[in-house]
């Protein structure tokens, strides 16, 4: 309604200026001087040549677009005030070329960049809306050809008119209309793509792909022309500040784009190297459907370390920002084992194997030479140790409260298993902290042991010494079992208090007495000793207090 | 066919419509765009909510279910974890790595196994059980802490508002 009267109102005014100055000069040629002298006259014909360009924006939107939707239309506005704003920067470099022929050709400018924003937009819209018509295809189709065709134009005509007349406002036409006739190019196989696309049943896994590389390619192309067009400006005029913003967010997504196809290629590599694929059986076990696209797995599906099935595509997508199981937050990279033996324990180690220690256990190692340290030098172990007993020996850390449900064993653990109780939180670090703590008092309670063992050993010569082992095997033992939450525990975050962490760990709190108790009770082989052990040490702790 | 997108939502949209969540109804505003959802949520039982029916809108970006959908209440909303102008802050609605109160933790945020029917039963536990330590609306976190009594009368006042019952 208001566009409505502004028009009514202007074409009046336009009416009687222009019916006045004839009325005044009744001949053409006069006429139009007077006009043109008259700053008021000009004013009111400059008044409806932009309403006039209005119309005709709305009147060309009308047969390509129809209506725009609210959220084109915000796009379209926010756009416009940029390009507003820059063409007034650049008005400012060329002042002196600065007459109404140069006004109209800006207005024409953002006129038609104005249509390739809404060509863009409402080519994405393609993905969006399940009825795509036939009058849309012919509109986009048109209206595309049409654009490229102006942009040809104009690129033609500047090319020209600078090689005739040297360099002028004419670069920056001629640059412009580049920028636009890539993106026209962008739109384009945009629109092919989405078309191609939404004629096949089944989903198209290669064309997140090809947009990828598309974009990669378009953003190069832009970056190569800024930096050109840059370069031109500074060597012939001066500092297109009015470029800037376009050639920063364009290297931006340049930029963007080339992450993207890192990742992809990243996760693509991972995808065909780490995970297999998943079988018929699998497939039937997992309820047959992605769980990122809702839809039924044929094929094409691969299984993650944690038993998580996916599309191979879905699952490519969602690795570009990812790197993470969608349904149980498993970081994947961490977890570069071939997974080939995930499903089943691995049959390499068998449970309860003597030599544990072979799995990688650096906390162990950490730990070993601090209690070397502390052993004193005029230790002699007897040389033939006696075969160690069974790993569970030692007993749990001493309760209360009861130890926290643990593994037979590492090695009965699959490495997904093992992996999931790894986790990379900081609770988790914090748990294996405070594990590090036990292990070391335990291997200090373990020493102090050892010394009194061998002072009851030099006495009783024939009296069995089993300790140091334990001792040494007590470490990888404990660590695996303070790390396990069992090992069906699903939760993704890993964030539930450990084990280690939750309880204050008694055996630091009350170092040796508690630790050596448990071990002299539980273990029924070195009874004698442990009896003899345990009056001395009551004794000896008697006698420091 | 068409993108696979819009093929998630569809069936999202479907499965929404066979097996409706009670007290939520959902739906996409035009069905030739189904990036456009409205939702009406009712207010959980025995809370001050009770009763209200709330209508949202969501907008999903091009590459969902890998990036979460923006929800924004359009009525009046007096919550801690809405903000004044209607949107929702919740963890499941950010994806991991943004974090706007840097409080979450990465397992309660987007992924996409989620969902719009999980998204808004996350939605309606939200309303019974306000997160006063994140704070989208910092007025209404401070109200809700120190003077239940008023939260409960301006929660009242809403909820009459969205049933069109003005005082």
């Amino acid at each position: 309604m208001k566009a409505l009267l502004a028009t009514v109102i202007s074409l009046t005014l336009t009416v009687v200026v222009i019916g006045n100055a004839y009325y005044q000069k009744k001949q053409f040629y006069p006429s139009v001087v007077y006009l043109t002298n008259s700053n008021p006259s000009m004013a009111v014909m400059y008044l409806q040549a932009f309403i006039l360009v209005l119309l005709i924006g709305k009147l060309m939107r009308k047969v390509f677009f129809g209506t725009l939707r609210p959220a084109e239309f915000e796009h379209l506005i926010e756009r416009s005030w940029y390009a507003i704003t820059e063409t007034c920067l650049a008005f400012t470099v060329f002042r002196d070329d600065f007459n109404p022929k140069f006004i109209a050709l800006f207005t024409v400018l953002l006129f038609l960049k104005a249509f390739h924003w809404l060509a863009e937009d409402r080519v994405d819209y393609m993905e969006r809306s399940p009825v795509i018509g036939l009058v849309f295809h012919v509109r986009i189709l048109s209206l595309l050809m049409l654009l490229a065709h102006l942009d040809m134009y104009f690129i033609v005509h500047a090319y020209q008119v600078t090689m005739a007349k040297g360099p002028s406002v004419q670069l920056v036409f001629g640059f412009e209309y580049a920028i636009l006739i890539i993106m026209i190019a962008n739109i384009l196989i945009k629109y092919i793509l989405h078309a191609i696309d939404s004629r096949w049943e089944a989903p198209w896994e290669s064309k997140a792909a090809v947009l990828l590389y598309t974009e990669l390619a378009v953003n190069f192309l832009k970056v190569l022309l800024y930096i050109g067009f840059v370069t031109v400006m500074v060597r012939i005029y001066t500092l297109p500040l009015f470029a800037f913003r376009p050639m920063y967010e364009t290297m931006r997504s340049f930029k963007k784009a080339y992450n993207d196809v890192v990742l992809s290629r990243r996760a693509i590599r991972n995808m065909n190297t780490l995970y297999p694929d998943a079988t018929a059986a699998e497939l039937a076990a997992a309820d047959n459907e992605c769980i990122i696209c809702r839809e039924d797995m044929h094929s094409g599906a691969k299984k993650l370390p944690c038993n998580h099935i996916f599309h191979a595509a879905c699952l490519r997508l969602w690795f570009q920002r990812q790197q993470t199981c969608p349904t149980c937050r498993l970081n994947v990279l961490r977890a570069p084992e071939p997974p080939t033996a995930a499903p089943a324990p691995p049959n390499a180690v068998p449970p309860h194997a003597p030599n544990m220690p072979n799995m990688p256990l650096p906390h162990m190692n950490l730990n070993m030479p601090h209690m070397n340290l502390n052993m004193p030098p005029n230790l002699n172990l007897p040389p033939n140790l006696p075969p160690p007993p069974p790993m569970m020996s030692w007993g749990a850390p001493p309760p209360p409260p009861p130890p926290p449900p643990r593994p037979a064993g590492l090695a009965t653990l699959s490495l997904a298993e093992l992996q999931r109780m790894e986790g990379n939180e900081r609770a988790n670090i914090e748990a294996r902290l405070q594990l590090l703590q036990e292990i070391q008092a335990m291997l200090d309670a373990a020493v102090l042991l050892m010394q009194q063992y061998s002072t009851v050993a030099a006495r009783h010569p024939g009296a069995t010494v089993a300790t140091q082992t334990d001792s040494v095997k007590e470490s990888p033992e404990r660590s695996g079992a303070g790390e396990a939450p069992a090992p069906d525990s699903t939760s993704p975050s890993g964030l539930e208090p450990r084990p280690g962490a939750a309880q204050p760990g008694p055996s630091k709190d009350l170092p040796s007495s508690s630790v050596m108790s448990s071990t002299s009770t539980s273990n029924d082989s070195t009874d004698a000793a442990a009896e003899e052990l345990r009056r001395r040490r009551l004794q000896k702790f008697t006698t420091e207090k | 066919m068409a993108g696979s997108a819009l093929r998630r939502l569809m069936a999202e949209y479907k499965q929404l419509t066979l097996n409706p969540p009670e007290g939520i109804i959902a739906g996409p505003i035009n069905e030739e765009n189904f990036f456009e959802w409205e939702a009406l949520i009712t207010g959980p039982e025995g809370t001050c909510f009770e009763g209200g029916i709330f209508p949202a809108k969501l907008i999903f970006p091009s590459d969902y279910p890998l990036s979460p959908p923006k929800m924004q209440f359009v009525c009046e909303m007096f919550h801690p974890n809405i903000y004044a102008d209607g949107r929702v802050c919740i963890s499941i609605l950010h994806a991991p790595g943004d974090d706007p109160m840097g409080y979450e933790s990465s397992s309660e945020r987007w992924s996409p196994v989620q969902s719009v029917e999980k998204i808004l039963l996350s939605v309606v536990s939200m309303l019974a059980e306000p997160n006063d330590e994140s704070g989208a609306n910092v007025d209404a976190a401070k109200m809700w802490r120190e003077d239940r009594a008023q939260f409960n009368s301006i929660a009242d006042r809403i909820v009459k508002k969205t049933l069109g019952l003005h005082q």
